[in-house]
């Protein structure tokens, strides 16, 4: 057997500590010089990134069950062509994506680029050192800043700091808030009642009424979009919410920031969230919103409106479309998605311009291409040809025209969601464009590129509105999240439950003061304790 | 015993038996109606026009009767390679549980075999307790398994319900007919070949069913410790695809537009998936049969 002589292993020892110590030194893109190779000696805004020799980064790969993925789409064969990098592909279901990303990163096999993040999932991997500090490297990519300069988006970056004030996630960014979901109402039962399109809920609230009373068998608004554990009709609750000036159904935040009191405070708490509740609990008492709303299944709810039997619902750019083939055999029967009723704050828009993003693998640091892979993140991602080629493609072979001047059109041969849905070709299971593990975020004008005129009508007059601004970054320590995690679980459920039950009309909203009085004791006060300290620990520190 | 052996042969003509009868008849129709009827629904969802499945006019019978699903289904050529790992995973996994649970069953059932308690012990600790998922996964990366069809087939070889079924099955035959094997000259090894196996068709038949069906419906370590999707099983591919079509999207801003996978498709997709396995039962049904060792001890 063979012997470890004393000597030997004092000199592999001394080695380990040497490496140790590199290791400890190295932070910061300063130190990057030896892994370099591959990367540009200048790179900067505008610049197509070309790696100066063949490189292969690997990264997880989100396979979307309407577009699995392909190793030989056109995607990946034009990239390399373009910037000399092949993408080594962990391929994962779309359906399980995050428990696989949390195995692989835990089990010390995480690829260096891992994409499909949504902040804070980014939280759980931070103390285990597994994910790169990314805004340390940040001078490495002149794009990524460019835009977060142009749009202003210091603040909404800022939001996604954690304790350290570093960020672990480079979130996509959306140049101005994005709303996507409404309510799609047929409108020619409004036409014949005599009924404009409602501005207002209360306008709502009267067209509701005026259908009932012309079809008093039927609810006229029956909604989707329920998932357990969320309250039910999680777009309804978010979309109203949003015009009170709270984060509740599927995007329910616990603390919403109260400006005029410089503070955090409980969102199942306000007085905003009641009034959310009050309105939907009216709807659901005078029998115009379907109680079935916050149980049932989305076909069920899709199929009551494909028959006739409601006239209104929740939908995104995409169902709309959906609705209007479902409806075609109801003789005369429209649909359109209305923008989002005006609610007491006037016409004001809530939401976030940032967007699911990318982590980087510590392990990612120590490789020769360290600097060639930031780059290329940069510039796949974050640059204004990098965006439009992950989205639309290679001009001339999957899209004519321009972005830039509004002469965009894709090919009659290429269909993408709304845009040519009979073309025998798809942009994105057929050539892998518009995939969303990169394809996401940008100007608004790529945005708009992407919407047929219907939608593109809605979302030119939601961007009137103005925008909430945004809540001050409050980031906690892992040990102050471990225990708001708790305090957050029973929380949650105790609001999701008693929302329920204050629309449903089972709990009447004169127990108001009764519920507040639960969530205290449901360590709510403290709850907002350790969040207001974390804000002004923030601000003393990075403020 | 001596009443039972008293009875004429044949149903009773008793009035409670017939009533027991009916109610026996009437209660089980109902079950077989409540299992049949989401089946039957699908299988006429496969074969209906789309619009027909949105406004829900679907139920027992196909509406807008079609096969152009079925012949979309069929030219994924991703479906067809899932398929076909399916297959070959389901084959090689039970055939290798077989072997390994039979060997191990019945070792633990001689009772003169030291340390039995212990290696019994063993495999039902592991039903109790485990590593945990990142563990396994370490454990399983670390063996070199990872995209290997060892990572499928072998950490899950041995259940321990059916070695412990197995075990009993082995132990409550008569040890009367080892002993005639050995005073005729068979080692142990002999004796559970020849004389062993060939009476316990009932209890490997039910194994086979049991790992087959857990193998062929399982996805979890596939999708754990196979990166590619060439290495998927069906039931990978099959799970995205109905967690595709029913998870809208949970963010306001999300860039993804909605999934729209025709309910379709999905009839279909189950469909093909779940037929092969079903047709297994009636071919394996007929060694589910009771009282093979009669009549093999005399006295």
């Amino acid at each position: 057997m063979y012997q470890l002589s004393r000597r030997r292993l004092l000199a592999t020892a001394a080695g380990a500590a040497a490496l140790t110590v590199a290791g400890c030194s190295s932070g910061g893109a300063k130190d990057a010089k030896d892994n370099r190779t591959g990367a540009m000696d200048k790179y900067a805004v505008g610049d197509q990134f070309k790696a100066t020799e063949p490189v292969t980064f690997s990264i997880m790969m989100l396979s979307s069950a309407a577009y699995p993925y392909k190793a030989d789409w056109p995607f990946f064969a034009q990239l390399a062509a373009m910037t000399n990098v092949k993408l080594a592909a962990t391929a994962i279901p779309g359906s399980d994506y995050n428990q696989k990303r949390s195995v692989m990163i835990s089990g010390g096999n995480a690829p260096m680029i891992i994409p499909k993040t949504y902040h804070p999932d980014e939280e759980a991997y931070i103390a285990g050192g597994a994910i790169l500090a990314v805004s340390d490297y940040l001078d490495l990519m002149p794009n990524f800043q460019d835009k977060i300069k142009k749009w202003n988006m210091a603040p909404d970056v800022d939001a996604m700091r954690e304790a350290d004030g570093k960020l672990y996630l480079l979130p996509g960014l959306h140049e101005a808030v994005w709303w996507d979901y409404s309510l799609a109402i047929r409108t020619d039962v409004l036409g014949k009642l005599g009924l404009a399109v409602p501005q207002t809920w209360d306008d709502l609230h009267a067209a509701l009424k005026a259908m009932r009373a012309a079809y008093p068998d039927r609810y006229p608004l029956s909604d989707r979009y329920s998932m357990p554990p969320n309250p039910g009709a999680d777009a309804l609750l978010s979309v109203v919410g949003s015009t009170y000036g709270v984060y509740a159904g599927w995007s329910y935040q616990h603390a919403t920031w109260d400006a005029t009191a410089s503070t955090f405070v409980y969102t199942g708490a306000t007085d905003q969230y009641k009034q959310v509740l009050q309105y939907l609990n009216t709807l659901v008492g005078e029998k115009l919103l379907d109680p079935e709303s916050f149980t049932q299944p989305d076909d069920a709810a899709q199929q009551k409106f494909a028959s006739g039997k409601s006239f209104v619902i929740s939908t995104n750019a995409q169902t709309v479309t959906d609705y209007r083939k479902d409806i075609a055999k109801i003789p005369g029967a429209t649909v359109a998605k209305i923008p989002v009723p005006i609610g007491p704050l006037g016409p004001t828009l809530m939401g976030v311009r940032t967007e699911n993003g990318v982590m980087i693998s510590s392990k990612a640091r120590e490789s020769k291409n360290f600097v060639a892979m930031m780059q290329f993140i940069d510039w796949l991602w974050y640059s204004d040809a990098g965006q439009v080629f992950a989205k639309w493609g290679i001009q001339g072979t999957t899209y004519t025209g321009s972005v830039d001047d509004g002469t965009f059109a894709l090919e009659p041969t290429v269909g993408w969601a709304g845009l040519n849905p009979n073309a025998p070709k798809k942009l994105n299971a057929d050539y892998g464009f518009s995939n969303g593990v990169f394809a996401y975020g940008g100007s608004t004008k790529l945005l708009d590129s992407q919407f047929p005129p219907e939608e593109l009508k809605f979302q030119q007059a939601m961007s009137t509105r103005k925008a909430i601004p945004l809540p001050p970054p409050a980031p906690l320590t892992s040990e102050e999240r471990e225990q708001v995690t708790l305090w957050e679980t029973g929380l949650k459920d105790y609001v999701n439950q008693q929302t329920l039950k204050f629309i449903l009309g089972q709990r009447p909203l004169s127990e108001w003061d009764a519920y507040v009085g639960e969530l205290k004791a449901k360590n709510m006060t403290q709850y907002l304790d350790v969040v207001n300290k974390a804000h002004q620990r923030y601000q003393k520190d990075h403020g | 015993m001596t009443a039972v052996q008293a009875r004429p042969r044949g149903p009773l003509p008793t009035r409670g038996y017939q009533v027991f009868r009916a109610i026996n008849a009437i209660v089980l129709t109902g079950v077989v109606v409540v299992t049949l009827y989401p089946f039957v629904n699908v299988v006429a969802r496969s074969f209906s026009g789309e619009d027909y499945i949105r406004s829900g006019q679907v139920n027992l019978v196909p509406r807008g009767f079609n096969l152009t699903t079925y012949r979309r289904v069929m030219s994924d050529p991703l479906f067809w390679t899932d398929y076909r790992n399916t297959v070959v995973y389901t084959v090689l996994a039970t055939a290798v549980s077989i072997v390994l649970t039979t060997c191990y069953a019945y070792v633990l059932s001689k009772r003169r075999l030291r340390g039995r308690g212990l290696l019994t012990g063993v495999a039902v600790f592991t039903m109790f307790f485990n590593g945990g998922l990142i563990p396994n996964y370490v454990l399983v990366s670390g063996l070199g398994l990872r995209n290997t069809i060892g990572a499928i087939v072998l950490p899950n070889a041995i259940s321990v319900f059916n070695l412990l079924v197995m075990k009993a099955f082995f132990e409550s035959m008569p040890a009367e007919l080892e002993e005639a094997a050995a005073v005729d000259g068979l080692d142990t090894y002999r004796t559970l070949l020849r004389v062993v196996l060939p009476l316990s068709k009932a209890v490997l038949a039910t194994m086979v069913l049991f790992y087959a069906v857990s193998f062929w419906n399982s996805w979890f370590s596939a999708f754990l410790y196979l990166d590619r999707q060439d290495l998927f099983p069906v039931t990978v591919y099959l799970r995205n695809l109905i967690a595709g079509a029913t998870s809208g999207s949970d963010n306001t801003t999300a860039s993804d537009t909605a999934l729209q996978i025709a309910a379709s498709i999905r009839a279909v997709t189950i469909v093909l998936t779940s037929l092969p396995i079903m047709l297994v039962y009636p071919f394996i049904q007929r060694y589910f049969v009771s009282g093979v060792m009669l009549g093999a001890v005399k006295g």
